[in-house]
């Protein structure tokens, strides 16, 4: 690591580079505002750009995020820093803020990557890919994804052999591995939380059997299946590769439940589930699709619409929490379930279970001020100081928080929110 | 120490070692997709072929077969009569 230490100054600190961070820096950019976006994945653009399609237009994605982030990496008003993590926030006074960031090495220059591939190509190491949910390899020289922004190759150096093969066929000759860890002292005005959530790790509920039983996936793996980017060729199990005929759906996987230690209504599971089930209807028509739930809560704008055409579509529903899955010989999953409206314990066979998974919060805010100033509510979301009247504020006088970070919202919710934190942010630096 | 362009790896390997794990994953890697090519040079399989061919798990030659379709080895053949399974062939 290098001792030197970096000094800049921006208007305002962006910290999460998906949608609500990058919706918020925008907002700031064209404003005037010069604003630093800290990213800590090798690509903006959050989880919502790796998802197929949303609800409930079941427009594309990609087609939405994609010119998104296009204008936040050439916005002249915006540096992006991805690969990035801030790790100590002080306040030293009014529209003064002093954040210590980090950035690893990416191990390519920037500004000459052409993004060919052919580092890729030549590289012998294949590991899991996370942006494919593990479902498939990636190299260790790798670009994260198609539409990663910046789409810019990146050397994943805990699985690179250092054999030198990606830096022999690069034809830039923009591999270098003498890149090191920069830190940087950054001056701002006024910082935006913008750092997401995390999702429920079915791990810890055993008796659904994910990891165990390869047929479960998750539904940000079923997410992947369905993207255009898609790891296999179409939808599949990973167990045995079968194209599945009846596919079942268990809602709030970790959200809703105490015993896990969350209660909170995750809010877009139900959503997602209908999305995902609709698609699936259209990508294999001959398949059964059940979605076990609890209540199905379509409460937004065009939801309960959306909810009549899954069942329009045939779409099955069992009002019913599933208590338990088990694996037969051929790879199929059986649940067994309590059926609420007949009053009994059932069990179905399925070829396929997808595990609805909730949000939970991200706490790593939480940690960049050392004295705890940024308080958290009672679920550990970042606490927001008025919530009816001015929800964007924190704790922290001129800290505002955007999207996911202050509790769970779907995609429109989170651009709104990030729309108020920047308000807010531009109403604080002006003051 | 060697920072010349192209050749800046040879600076990393004098000041960080290699990882056991890394070295490992790049072994099995390999050996997976040399056993699954030999196997579909023979003739096309599905995942389960290849399994009980190989005495592999299903998601592991699932996982191994679709990052060699990824990178362009094989390719997705027909699907047979039920419509539940892929065959995978190499790619000419």
């Amino acid at each position: 690591m290098s001792d030197e230490i970096r000094a800049a100054s921006y208007d305002a600190l962006v910290i999460g580079g998906g949608i609500a961070g990058g919706e918020a820096a925008l907002d700031l950019a064209n404003n005037g505002y010069k604003v630093l976006l800290v990213e800590k994945d090798l690509s903006i653009g959050g989880k919502m750009i790796l998802l197929s399609k949303v609800f409930p237009t079941l427009d594309c994605a990609a087609c939405i995020t994609t010119p998104k982030v296009s204008e936040i990496s050439r916005h002249p008003g915006i540096t992006v820093f991805t690969g990035a993590e801030v790790t100590s926030i002080e306040k030293k006074g009014e529209r003064e803020f002093e954040t210590a960031v980090t950035k690893r090495p990416r191990y390519v220059v920037e500004e000459d990557c052409t993004a060919c591939q052919l580092c890729e190509e030549v590289c012998p190491v294949v590991v899991h890919d996370e942006y494919q949910y593990r479902l498939v390899g990636r190299k260790a020289a790798f670009i994260p994804f198609s539409i990663a922004s910046p789409r810019v190759a990146a050397i994943d150096i805990e699985n690179c052999t250092l054999c030198g093969a990606c830096e022999k066929a690069c034809p830039p000759k923009c591999i270098d591995f003498t890149q090191e860890t920069e830190k940087y002292i950054i001056k701002t005005g006024t910082v935006i939380v913008a750092t997401g959530f995390k999702l429920f790790d079915p791990l810890k509920i055993p008796r659904y059997g994910y990891g165990v039983y390869k047929n479960v996936l998750t539904s940000m793996e079923m997410e992947r299946q369905l993207a255009p980017t898609r790891p296999f060729n179409t939808i599949l199990r990973p167990g045995d590769g079968k194209m599945p005929d009846r596919i079942a759906y268990v809602l709030c996987t970790g959200s809703r439940d105490d015993t896990i230690g969350n209660p909170v209504c995750s809010q877009i599971c139900c959503m997602y589930s209908l999305k995902q089930a609709q698609l699936l209807m259209g990508a294999l028509p001959m398949a059964d699709v059940t979605i076990y739930y609890i209540n199905i809560r379509s409460f937004g704008k065009g939801f309960e619409e959306f909810y009549e055409q899954a069942k329009g579509m045939g779409i099955s529903f069992v009002k019913g929490k599933v208590g338990k899955i088990t694996e037969t010989e051929t790879g199929n999953l059986i649940l067994r379930y309590e059926d609420i409206n007949e009053n009994r314990v059932m069990e179905e066979e399925h070829d396929m279970v997808v595990l609805a998974v909730g949000v939970l919060p991200n706490t790593d805010p939480l940690s960049f001020f050392r004295n705890g100033e940024l308080k958290a509510d009672q679920f550990s979301f970042v606490d927001q100081a008025e919530v009816l009247s001015s929800p964007a504020r924190t704790s922290v006088k001129g800290v505002f928080v955007a999207g996911t970070a202050s509790g769970p919202m779907d995609i429109p919710d989170s651009i709104l929110s990030a729309g108020a934190a920047s308000s807010e942010a531009i109403s604080y630096l002006k003051q | 120490m060697e920072t010349e362009k192209g050749k800046t790896f040879r600076y990393l390997r004098e000041k960080r070692e290699v990882s056991q794990d890394a070295k490992d994953r790049l072994r099995e890697f390999n050996r997976a997709k040399k056993e699954i090519l030999g196997a579909l040079k023979e003739k096309d399989m599905t995942v389960n072929e290849l399994g009980k061919k190989l005495d592999r798990p299903g998601h592991e030659i699932m996982f191994y077969l679709m990052t060699l379709v990824k990178y362009g080895s094989v390719e997705a053949g027909d699907i047979d009569d039920m419509d539940e399974y892929f065959s995978y062939k190499l790619k000419k």
